[in-house]
């Protein structure tokens, strides 16, 4: 006994619901095919199909521009001219006693260090940013600043798993696999959740910050590298035309085809998904990258280069990819873990992501999707008020308990800030935004609710949240 | 629409009545104890034994016997009034149900005299349970086919027929040894009609030397094996003897008792002999950071730390590694025993602030990194090596002292010359086998508990012991690592037998009797059948540890024959089929997809063991690589290897490995996830690797005269012959390609093998052979 076609159709269409957990749309693609059977193409039981939000969404895609290493938020964004007047003074004990550090031992000869930047204001808003980034200063109106963020681990590996999964243990979805498991993805010839990288080498942990955890593999970001075939194996083999393949596919479809009517194997269904969205993605990942298209001034703007493997380019790929319905673009910039060496450290990673990010932001106005594109910005954690003692220049160390980030686009009130640490800029003092919130507001904006977006694994309900987060009301538009 | 443990538990709730330690304990432990236990007492409550749960916390009693409704327990996790419980989400109705039926019954805290109070299933050591009765006896063919039926029988479920004469060879071979079996193989089998002829391909591919190829390469997963070290250079390693020492262990079907204690402690033994020794690179997979500034007692300690969480996952399924900051949240390992596990393996020769630093000119010392080595060559060529070794050194440090006062200009013959020699020197040194081992250090460092898992931050000094929970350790004085190993597989040892037999369970149905085969402790999945679970495990000890006896035992059961058909009659209840009233079709390993392809065209390689191999690979795969790394692909029978002898580099792959879930060796990984992508699609499209599989593939079925081709393809490919819609496909695409290719005549050339008599004809068959390679079935064993 084997199970026709209509059942496996049928079968399939539970599989979403009851295995995923996922919403009324891809329900109602399922039995759209389902009813116009056997003339359709079966193999559309796309896991990737998009599916209706909870409620109606601000955005529609994130770029997520995460700053690895962890810029500092006091030579950015947080102001903190008491620190300059003390600068060099050891810090208050109350503030130090029985705190944890990275590299606690040398800690205890800690001197608070006063930013050796200068604050401009900038727009109608007047926030003040920082001299290491006039571009962004002057996008400052579109921009929801953060400076209460928090977060739990002191260590970059475990911070930088926490602030893409909710958890410091690897193994959870991250945040674009949740996305692209909630929503599926509006891309017809490309992934749903790409990652691009810059910088001078990738970051820590590498696939499990952009990994699907216990979510089926289906939702895992696929990593884009630069050049003209950004993922092995895009091009065909030499003498394998367009015809070619196509016809072969065709061969192979009607074969699979037959082997799931003989075993009734769902998985044959995704193997067929999979090859047809293989065949877009050649098309579809080689068009991606050529960005011969765009004007000078365009890559000017951004400072791109075409070929070239640069946060600018990133940025520009970004765009490109939410331009072409991908639900979420997660860049990562290195390097920005300075210990010492900050003055230099931090003019060089400033100055690359500085113009590309503002650039962003303009273009995606001028081209009308910033008000369905949320973009996000924020390292793993923020640095210490101190510079560490024992070190041949000067620098700062982890800071978990109060950094900034922040928010421009779909959905977000610009030109404000949010919450607000204290005169040394070591503790949160207003508004604190723990990552768990900042998730919760991310997946509103994105038209889900973040207590109802679960999967059950090994018998208990996971969340990106885990049982926290708290929608950060200031931040919506 | 409930997901399907709780469909079970449900079902097991309604069939008989609650067992404590099976539905109860292990709910309780899963949502109650993080904060009511003795320890945390949140709102004074402790769930961890009758008593305290009858007499309560500040709000009074938590149950009362008998009296569900009467319970503050089940009124709070029932969300009937202001407490509601547990925080993190409400429970599934059946496991409220199933809390409620407890009480009802009288909320007894033990199924029976035999379980200690409360003790979690997979502490108790195994018996060997009595066989089950079924009402279809005729159905068994082994014993494991008892348990199976009797919990099939019980659902009111019927198995499955068996599949089909060609499936079930096919099955077999990819499944033991990972290779598809020839079209004579498949023939012959399906003209055999003696009883016997089953369980004699069994025993055949038991015997095949392929079979420590194939099972190996899952032991290699879980001893996180790899050719480079994993830091930020990536050098390379020599410990593919390792590797081959697992493949003849199985092969040979070595005890697995003692399988276990030389890969722990072969070195520790009485006169060890070299492949004893040579075991011991299970611990030396370790991930190594050599570069300048990093602080080498950090990588030493995290080194240790991977040896005891590896020991951990892979003899006893338990995550130990969680107690390394804190007592185990949920089982019974503390903090302190962490670190006493800790002690057997912390005085270990391993790269210390001791060692000389790495160092890289024309020749590096990575011998000295790597060290300690079993080398293989005489002790007059390791004594030559040594000298030229040191000759190379003086004239180096010469070189550095010539240069270090001024710069002296190109072709300044003090540099030339010394240059020369250096080259020369370098080329005349014999090259010697060496692979990585553990040796123990004169005299042991001292181990105290790391306070939250810093090491910097030393607390109690402890001596080696092991679990408590477990059965006694009862090594001598000093006990060390052959202690250890030896309490591994004592008898009494109730967590190793069932984690290995588990593990080899999964391989052959998809998921393990235990789904959680990495956690056994309070917070796993209970197991599905949990008699037989037992019943291998006793039946794995009392055979001497004989792996070949668990393999057999499985494949020549009913369960293991049967179809892999979905069954709709089935699938409403039993969606993961759990309860194996079928077979499940399972995507093949990484390595495995190329074996077949291989194997299909003909290239394959059957060497077994050696140095790793260079297949091709995209040109882009070492880009990532912070140290410059070149990748030639090797040019005849070295490029067609195994994929499991695929060189390893940890920072850069092969990518055709990753993209089918090769897992990344980083860690040790005791199950394989099976991905669906289309990155997948256009590794088997597009690699050059698979294309040379098809080309060859052709050249192959040309042999065949044209009115059998499609057949033989088939027969080749996917051990069976096709139907006719399934000619059709081919006749098509065969008839298509032809066309093309005759307009065409130059995308031919282009697309088969050079110097092809008849390119069009191969090219033509190219394609098919392409279509062929890439559909679900080729890939799968069903």
């Amino acid at each position: 006994m084997h199970l026709k076609r209509r059942d496996l159709l049928a079968r399939t269409r539970r599989h979403f619901f009851r295995d995923c957990g996922v919403g009324v749309g891809r329900i109602a693609l399922a039995s759209l095919l389902a009813d116009s059977l056997p003339a359709a193409p079966r193999a559309e039981v796309n896991p990737l199909a998009p599916i209706k939000p909870h409620f109606e969404p601000k955005a529609k895609s994130v770029i997520y521009l995460f700053m690895a290493g962890a810029p500092s938020q006091l030579d950015l964004f947080d102001e903190k001219p008491k620190l300059s007047e003390f600068d060099g003074q050891p810090p208050p004990p109350s503030l130090m006693d029985g705190k944890r550090f990275a590299f606690m031992e040398r800690m205890s000869e800690a001197k608070l260090f006063g930013s050796p930047w200068g604050f401009k204001s900038y727009g109608h808003s007047g926030t003040r940013v920082s001299d290491l980034l006039p571009h962004l200063g002057s996008v400052i109106d579109e921009i929801a600043v953060i400076k209460s963020l928090r977060t739990e681990n002191f260590n970059h590996a475990p911070a930088k798993i926490f602030a893409h999964t909710g958890s410091v243990i690897a193994g959870r979805p991250s945040l674009g696999a949740w996305l692209t498991y909630g929503l599926g993805s509006e891309a017809n010839d490309l992934p749903g959740f790409v990652v691009l990288q810059s910088g001078p080498r990738g970051p820590r942990n590498g696939p499990i910050i952009w990994g699907s955890g216990f979510l089926p593999s289906t939702y895992q970001a696929t990593p884009f590298m630069p050049g003209p075939e950004p993922i092995f194996n895009l091009a065909s083999r030499p003498g394998v035309t367009h015809e070619r393949q196509e016809r072969t596919l065709r061969a192979i479809r009607e074969l699979n085809e037959m082997r799931l009517d003989e075993t009734g194997d769902r998985e044959i269904a995704t193997r067929i998904a999979s090859y047809e969205m293989a065949y877009r993605m050649q098309t579809g990942g080689t068009e991606l990258m050529d960005l011969s298209g765009e004007s000078d001034l365009t890559l000017e703007m951004y400072g791109a280069k075409p070929g070239e493997a640069s946060f600018a380019n990133n940025c520009l790929l970004a765009r490109r990819l939410v331009e072409r319905g991908v639900r979420c673009v997660q860049l990562y910039h290195t390097e920005w873990d300075h210990h010492q060496n900050l003055v230099k450290g931090h003019e060089k990673s400033a100055g690359e992501v500085d113009r590309p990010s503002a650039a962003l932001i303009r273009d995606l106005k001028q081209r009308g999707l910033l008000d369905q594109t949320l973009v996000v910005w924020s390292g793993e954690f923020g640095r210490t008020p101190m510079a560490e003692g024992g070190l041949a220049t000067i620098g700062r160390n982890h800071h978990i308990d109060a950094y900034t980030g922040w928010m421009a686009g779909g959905g977000v009130k610009g030109g404000q800030t949010i919450g607000a640490t204290d005169e040394l800029g070591f503790h949160i003092v207003e508004g604190e935004v723990h990552v768990h919130d900042l998730h919760a507001t991310i997946l509103h904006l994105m038209g889900l609710d973040h207590e109802r977006l679960t999967f059950r694994f090994q018998g208990r309900e996971f969340r990106l949240t885990d049982v926290a987060g708290r929608i950060v009301k200031k931040a919506l538009a | 629409m409930k997901s399907l443990p709780i469909l079970l538990l449900a079902a097991a709730s309604s069939l008989n009545a609650v067992d404590f330690d099976r539905d109860v304990q292990p709910l309780l432990a899963a949502k109650c104890l993080g904060c009511h236990n003795e320890k945390l007492q949140t709102a004074g409550l402790v769930l961890e034994s009758r008593e305290t749960v009858l007499s309560g916390g500040g709000r009074g009693a938590a149950i009362v016997p008998g009296e569900p409704d009467e319970s503050l327990l089940l009124r709070a996790v029932r969300h009937d009034g202001e407490l509601k419980m547990p925080p993190g989400g409400r429970l599934a109705e059946s496991e409220i149900q199933l809390l409620s039926d407890w009480i009802r019954d009288g909320a007894a805290w033990s199924a029976g005299a035999a379980a200690p109070r409360g003790r979690h299933w997979a502490f108790a050591p195994p018996e060997r349970p009595e066989r089950p009765a079924v009402s279809n006896p005729g159905w068994n063919r082994t014993a494991v086919d008892e348990f199976i039926l009797a919990r099939l029988e019980r659902e009111g479920i019927q198995p499955s027929p068996p599949a089909s004469k060609q499936t079930l060879i096919r099955r077999a071979y990819l499944d033991v040894i990972g290779l598809p079996p020839a079209p004579e193989e498949v023939e012959a089998f399906f003209k055999d009609e003696r009883a016997e002829a089953w369980s004699e391909v069994v025993e055949r591919l038991l015997a095949s030397r392929h079979f420590g190829e194939r099972w190996g390469r899952r032991w290699l997963d879980q001893a996180r094996y790899a050719d480079s070290d994993g830091g930020s250079r990536d050098e390379p390693r020599h410990i593919w003897r390792y590797r081959d020492w697992v493949i003849d262990s199985l092969n040979r079907d070595q005890p697995f008792d003692q399988f276990v204690v030389e890969q722990l402690a072969g070195d520790l033994l009485e006169n060890p002999r070299p492949d004893q020794v040579i075991a011991t690179g299970f611990n030396r997979n370790t991930l190594l950071q050599i570069e300048a500034g990093t602080d080498r007692e950090q990588y030493r300690v995290e080194m240790v730390y991977d040896r005891v969480d590896t020991m951990g996952t892979v003899f006893l399924g338990l995550s130990v590694g969680c107690a390394r900051c804190h007592d185990h949240k949920f089982d019974p390992i503390s903090h302190r025993e962490y670190f006493r596990l800790f002690a057997f393996f912390n005085s270990t020769d391993d790269w210390d602030d001791s060692r000389p630093r790495f160092r890289q000119r024309s020749i590096n010392n990575l011998h000295e990194v790597h060290a300690p080595l079993l080398e293989f060559g005489s002790p007059a060529e390791i004594a030559r090596r040594d000298a030229i070794r040191a000759q190379i050194v003086a004239l180096e440090n010469e070189l550095v002292a010539y240069r270090g006062n001024a710069i002296p200009a190109k072709g300044d013959p003090g540099l030339v010359e010394r240059e020369r020699l250096i080259d020369q020197l370098v080329r005349s040194m014999p090259r010697i086998d060496s692979t990585m081992v553990m040796r123990e250090l004169d005299e042991p460092r001292e181990t105290f508990v790391h306070e939250s898992g810093n090491f910097l931050n030393p607390g109690e000094r402890v001596v080696p012991g092991a679990l408590a929970a477990l059965h006694p350790f009862e090594g001598r004085e000093n006990p060390n690592r052959l202690d250890l190993a030896r309490w591994l597989v004592d008898r009494k040892n109730p967590l190793t037998a069932r984690v290995a037999v588990n593990r080899i369970w999964q391989e052959y149905f998809g998921l393990g009797i235990v789904e959680t085969e990495n956690d056994f402790g309070t917070q796993g999945s209970p197991p599905v059948h949990p008699e037989l679970l037992d019943w291998l495990a006793v039946e794995f000890m009392e055979s001497g540890w004989s792996r070949k006896a668990i393999h057999r035992q499985i494949l020549n059961s009913a369960a293991y024959r049967q179809s892999s058909r979905s069954r709709a009659d089935v699938e409403e209840r039993d969606p993961r089929n759990r309860l194996l009233a079928r077979q499940n079709r399972l995507r093949l390993d990484a390595e495995i997809v190329r074996d077949v392809g291989l194997s299909v065209s003909g290239l394959l390689t059957p060497t077994i063991g050696g140095p790793g191999a260079y297949p091709p690979q995209p040109e882009t795969a070492m880009l990532a690589s912070q140290v410059k790394k070149s990748w030639e692909p090797s040019e005849g029978e070295g490029r067609f290897r195994r994929g499991m002898y695929t060189f390893f580099w940890r920072v850069t792959p092969h990518p055709a490995l990753m993209v089918f879930d090769r897992p990344d060796s980083n860690i040790a990984c005791t199950r394989r996830t099976r991905s669906n992508t289309p990155l997948q699609a256009l590794t088997l499209l597009n690699d050059t690797a698979f294309h040379e599989f098809y080309q060859a593939f052709a050249r192959r079925l040309l042999e065949t005269p044209q009115d059998d081709r499609i057949e033989r393809a088939f027969e080749l490919a996917v051990s069976r012959r096709p139907d006719a819609r399934e000619v059709a496909v081919i006749q098509r695409l065969v008839a298509n390609e032809r066309d093309a290719l005759q307009t065409k005549p130059a995308e031919a050339k282009l697309l088969a093998s050079d110097g092809a008599e008849r390119p069009i004809e191969l090219a033509a068959w190219t394609s098919v052979a392409r279509a062929l390679m890439n559909t679900d079935e080729f890939i799968t064993r069903e």
